[in-house]
């Protein structure tokens, strides 16, 4: 043959036995669920952050979520499916990330090691990214718990006593470090991972993303820093009446239980 | 690392002009000392333990790595080694780690990157001793695991006839993926392929992606997904993008190695 | 004692020695590579600008055929080519582009319509064809009448080495990297493998073979300033020159590229020139068309180098720190140009220099660049001395380059050798008569004779310094067996590298680490590398007329009355401070273009007696044959040396093959696909 031979080209490919489809599958869900979680955490940044408006506002919110409006009455048990459905997601998403991380001594020292020497960002990036991860295991199933059995302990004063009376607030700072750093590297790293964005100058967009990124996350932690202020301040402030739920003057006392 | 040693050139006012370098006679000195801080290790020598030397030598007019490693092993240290083919930045075999980074050695200017330089082997690779390390065996490995070679027509063609034509521009794109130089910088760039050795690299990836554009590979999706279609392929990739920013040859594997997880994820359901 | 077998030893990666394998490997036979290096990092690589082909598919190409490629190839050699090596050679080449193309090597194709190209200093618009649209493009390469040179970019060697590359690992032929052959095994007559030494741990092993082939390139470093990577130490050449037996041939004949960059002696392409590049001096003046009319920067290259030293003798070079060099002007070629075709030269200027050649321009120099003598061998690539030994690409002096080498044409020709080579190669392992039967005795004879040789070097006590006579050889080299050469410079040249040579038999190590150990090899190299600066320095002594490269300030006509023949060295005994030389002569009756004028470079020169008959005769066949094939036969029959699967005319836009749906049978004479293995 002139070309290629029949004896090298395309070796045996169709006797052998189908490689598994699960690692792509694997993989997509991998970005598909942390796509889902950060895109739910920033909407919830921006439910919970409704305190800064009033505490009206943020009763309003989240009466809504309870289907209130709806049904005309709470049902605090909504709360309860949404967040069974994001652990759900958390733990897939926990359970799809942790094959990536480093699992052995070796692997943890050869990583750390090829981070220090290279100073390379996105590298460290993904350590931070591991890092909050792994924190996240713990931070978020505990959060994620107590609104699971407690939906209905969500509102201006009730979250504020949770926040405060109830000592939440050292959880809830360093979650919002955690998942804002996770989720905005996470978001990122999606980007450029199956590369959206891109047109043209692969360097210009990611240069761009990554400056979103950041723009993005000091934003969210920004407004997550005020958020937990305005929380700890009312339930210092509402530490002697901790327990008392909260009611809006324009609601008929007795209308709400 | 337990000594360090330094070594001297000595204190005469021109250098010897190491011969393999080309340059003229004797240098220009620019009157700046550089330091060469060198990982040495000889796996052959019993007893030999990895630890830094240090040489120190004058810097002349334009000097590249591999003017100043040919000259500490001619007039320093006749022990060092290291690989250098081409010096042009065109044959891959001189990478090494420059002060913490992958890069072609030969086209490093000494004045980029001192006073003070430390040259290590590249990590992944086998060392064979000091900063040469068998990144030809790995490449070729990698060639045979993900059969990284044209898979032509059967069908061959008569080459006593005029060839089959191709679109300027595929052909113009497809050169631009054919630029590898097999130097083993993405690889030792990449933090996957530091924890995991049977990760394929960047390097494997782009020759996939290489071929799967070129019309005169006959090979489906489905044939690609068996080489690269698991976690030490391109699923195991995290898109750290080391191996993109430090490519020598500036090849697209960024774009390369998400285009191609998009195809393989797309075999996942398919 | 250890042994490894195969039937084909192939020594050195190279595209030569890859592509060698590969025929062979094809036809059934094992085949074993020893290569210095991972083979993608050969020197094939820094070919940049292209491989001659005569495909015809530019506008510029037009006419083009194996006819015209001949002749310019027989020009540039200034008649010191085997003429049917080069009739074998000018007929596969296009085989071999099309071969390529099927491997994979993305060739820059044609586009059709008009396109601007730089001719000339000047911008003209061309209009490409219709048809020829998609199909390999070809450049501009100087000493060429038509387009010729197809390429990849500037990456053509490159390409050629990664699909070739591809290929050999596709066909399972091992390859024995860092490995270095240190001799080869022989008695009487015949070459039975080679005494190799492994570069990581520095043990010997012999190995043997049916068929041993040399392809390790060529042997630039015997020069200070040259393009050669730091591996072209011509080793392959030495083991051959010293077995005694095999000659060397031409090796006076040494190409100096004008283009290498000052002062490092990288090689920047003849494609800037091909694609319009200009040379000008220190007063931005473009000088040469004041010194070659015709063809002006693209003459050959040894007219061009040397018009260009001449030059800088005139006071015109600019001055440096460094001395001085002339300018190459790639600018007038504009940013998408140079970005897209001329990328590596984007790119040398940039890390090496500081240097945007988009809009600065580029200090350039003649630096050494292609040996175009090697070991001497007949068309089938073997030895006419030592049976078993065969050799191509560079390594060898098949002969298709004689004096001047076209560029363009190693490249082609590596591959080209290695298609025919191998064909020949795997014809010889074919027969059963040339199994290996050598006594183990004579294996280990050789095999303890290198030992010894290293262990000398190594424990000896010498106290010469391997690395200073190999720089004072490289600088002898360089000022005196360059590009101007002069009796008395060649004297001392002569005189002072045997002193080396004595002197390199008593070299010492100041280290004795093991494993590959530098300086070892430094040391035994020097001692094989000086042998072969002598038989270059010693050729170009004794050959007094000057001859496309090899020019002599005190001879400076070509004689062929004299000296229309072809140099053979042998070096018959190891105390021995000279090759011994014995020269071959060529054969004007049988020549299809008998000695001229090459159409560029001195118009002087001595006429062989037999020249005008023979001009007589070939102008008569000329007048009596209308097609250009029966024209062709009758000057010069040469089919009978290519082997039976590289026959065949080539296929144009402008030599159409009747349509045929039904395979070989319907194309014409000859030409036919290769049968299916």
């Amino acid at each position: 043959m002139a070309s290629t031979s029949p004896t090298i080209a395309g070796a045996g490919l169709a006797e052998r036995p189908r490689r598994s489809r699960v690692p792509a599958r694997l993989d997509l869900l991998q970005s598909a669920t942390g796509l889902v979680l950060a895109l739910f955490m920033w909407g919830h940044m921006f439910f919970v952050s409704t305190i800064l408006v009033s505490k009206d506002f943020m009763w309003t919110v989240t009466k809504m979520f309870e289907g209130y409006f709806i049904f005309g009455r709470p049902y605090p048990g909504i709360v309860s499916v949404i967040v069974f459905g994001i652990l759900v997601l958390f733990v897939a998403h926990a359970f799809l990330a942790v094959r990536k991380l480093p699992i052995s001594f070796r692997q943890w020292q050869m990583y750390r090691g090829h981070m220090k020497v290279m100073k390379h960002e996105d590298t460290t990036l993904w350590w931070v990214q591991a890092v909050t991860g792994f924190m996240l295991f713990f931070l978020v199933t505990v959060h994620l718990y107590q609104m699971l059995m407690h939906p209905g302990l969500i509102g201006p004063y009730e979250s504020a006593d949770r926040v405060w009376t109830g000592r939440w607030w050292p959880l809830y700072l360093v979650m919002l470090f955690a998942v804002e750093l996770h989720g905005g590297i996470g978001l990122y790293r999606l980007a450029v991972k199956w590369g959206w964005f891109e047109r043209g100058d692969a360097d210009a967009t990611r240069a761009t993303l990554k400056k979103a990124k950041w723009v993005l996350t000091v934003f969210f932690l920004v407004l997550g820093l005020a958020t937990l202020a305005a929380y700890m301040k009312i339930g210092y402030e509402h530490a002697d009446r901790a327990g008392e739920r909260y009611v809006p003057a324009s609601v008929q006392p007795g209308a709400v239980q | 690392m337990t000594t360090t040693t330094i070594v001297k050139a000595p204190s005469t006012s021109a250098p010897p002009a190491p011969a393999a370098a080309a340059a003229p006679a004797g240098g220009v000195a620019t009157g700046a000392k550089i330091r060469v801080h060198a990982l040495r290790y000889n796996p052959q020598e019993p007893g030999s333990v990895p630890h830094m030397q240090t040489y120190e030598l004058e810097q002349t007019e334009g000097m590249t790595l591999f003017i100043a490693l040919s000259e500490i092993r001619e007039t320093l240290d006749p022990t060092l080694q290291f690989d250098f083919v081409c010096r042009a930045g065109i044959c891959g075999s001189c990478a090494m780690m420059v002060n913490g980074r992958p890069t072609l050695a030969c086209r490093t200017l000494t004045r980029d990157v001192g006073p003070d330089i430390t040259l290590a082997p590249l990590p992944v690779f086998e060392l064979i001793g000091d900063l040469s390390v068998n990144t030809g065996r790995w490449m070729r490995g990698t060639s045979e695991r993900l059969e990284a070679w044209l898979h032509g027509d059967p069908q061959a063609r008569d080459i006593c006839r005029i060839e089959e034509p191709m679109e300027p521009e595929l052909a113009e794109k497809l050169n631009e993926l054919d630029r590898c130089v097999e130097c083993g910088c993405c690889v030792a760039a990449c933090g996957t392929a530091r924890m995991r050795p049977d990760f394929v690299g960047a390097v494997g990836m782009a020759k996939i992606a290489r071929f799967r554009l070129d019309p005169r590979d006959k090979r489906t999706d489905d044939d690609y997904y068996e080489l690269v279609g698991t976690d030490d392929g391109v699923f195991g990739c995290m898109s750290l993008l080391a191996c993109h920013d430090v490519c020598p040859k500036d090849l697209p594997l960024q774009t390369q190695i998400a285009f191609l997880r998009r195809k393989m994820a797309g075999k996942g359901w398919a | 004692m250890k042994v490894v077998y195969t039937d084909v030893l192939v020594i050195g990666g190279g595209l030569a020695g890859l592509r060698l394998a590969i025929a062979a490997r094809r036809r059934g036979h094992d085949a074993l590579i020893l290569s210095l290096v991972p083979p993608k990092r050969s020197h094939s690589k820094a070919a940049q600008g292209g491989m001659q082909a005569s495909l015809g598919n530019v506008i510029k190409g037009q006419g083009d055929n194996e006819d015209v490629h001949f002749e310019d190839t027989v020009r540039g050699s200034d008649w010191g080519a085997d003429q049917e090596v080069v009739r074998m050679f000018v007929n596969t080449a296009p085989k071999a582009v099309r071969e390529l193309a099927a491997w994979g090597v993305p060739w820059s194709r044609v586009r059709k319509g008009d396109r601007q190209v730089v001719i000339n200093g000047q911008k003209v618009t061309i209009t490409e064809r219709d048809e020829a649209h998609g199909l390999v493009a070809q450049r501009d390469f100087g000493g060429t009448k038509k387009w010729r040179t197809c390429y990849v970019s500037d990456c053509t060697g490159h390409a050629m080495l990664q699909a070739v590359g591809d290929q050999a690992i596709a066909a399972a032929i091992p390859v024995h990297e860092r490995t270095e052959a240190l001799a080869l095994i022989h008695d009487g007559g015949r070459c039975y493998g080679a005494v190799v030494r492994d570069l990581v741990t520095g043990t010997l092993s012999a190995y043997l073979a049916k068929a041993t082939a040399i392809t390790t390139g060529g042997a630039g470093r015997l020069y200070r300033v040259t393009t050669n990577a730091v591996i072209c130490e011509g080793i392959g050449h030495a083991i051959a020159l010293e077995t005694g037996v095999a000659a060397l041939g031409n090796m006076e004949a040494v190409q100096f590229h004008p283009t290498g960059i000052f002062p490092a002696g990288i090689l920047v392409t003849e494609g800037c020139r091909g694609d319009g590049g200009l040379l000008k001096d220190a007063d931005g003046h473009r000088f040469m068309p004041d010194y070659e009319p015709e063809k002006k920067e693209l003459a050959s290259r040894d007219v061009v180098s040397r018009r260009m030293e001449e030059h800088i003798a005139k006071g015109k070079g600019v001055k440096s720190r460094f001395g001085d060099h002339l300018w190459l002007d790639i600018t007038l070629l504009g940013e998408q140009h140079i970005r897209h075709n001329l990328r590596e030269v984007y790119e040398i200027c940039h890390y090496f220099m500081g240097v945007d050649p988009v809009k600065d321009m580029i200090p350039v120099r003649p630096a050494q660049h292609y040996t175009m003598g090697g070991v001497r061998t007949k068309p089938s690539g073997e030895s006419p001395t030592l049976k078993g030994l065969f050799s191509a690409g560079e390594a060898a002096c098949w002969d298709m380059h004689g004096f001047n080498r076209l560029g363009g044409n190693s490249v082609a020709e590596t591959v080209v050798a290695g298609m025919i080579v191998g064909e020949y190669v795997a014809d010889f392992c074919d027969r059963a008569e040339n199994d290996v039967n050598i006594p183990t005795g004579v294996v280990r004879e050789f095999l303890e004779r290198e030992q010894a040789k290293l262990d000398r070097l190594a424990q000896g006590g010498g106290s010469e310094d391997a690395a200073k006579l190999k720089a004072r050889m490289q600088e002898i080299m360089t000022a005196k067996v360059g590009i101007f050469r002069r009796g008395k410079d060649l004297e001392e040249a002569v005189d002072e590298l045997q002193e080396l040579l004595v002197r390199s038999r008593s070299i010492g190590l100041r280290s004795r680490a093991p494993g590959p150990n530098p300086e070892l090899v430094t040391a035994y190299r020097t001692q094989k590398m000086l042998r072969l600066a002598l038989t270059v320095a010693y050729g170009a002594l004794t050959r007094t007329e000057s001859r496309g490269a090899h020019f002599r300030e005190d001879h400076p006509r070509r004689d062929d009355a004299q000296w229309l023949k072809r140099t053979l060295a042998t070096w018959k005994s190891d105390a021995d401070t000279l090759p011994t030389l014995d020269y071959e002569p060529l054969d004007i009756r049988r020549m299809e273009l008998p000695p001229g004028w090459r159409g560029y470079g001195a118009k002087d020169y001595t006429d062989h007696p037999d020249t005008a008959a023979r001009q007589a005769e070939v102008d008569a066949l000329k007048e009596k044959h209308a097609d250009r094939f029966a024209r062709q036969r009758a000057l010069m029959p040469y089919d009978h040396l290519l082997p039976q699967r590289l026959k065949g005319r080539n296929e144009r836009i402008d030599e159409r093959f009747p349509a045929a749906p039904g395979g070989a049978g319907d194309t014409p004479e000859s030409a036919f696909a290769w049968e299916s293995e």
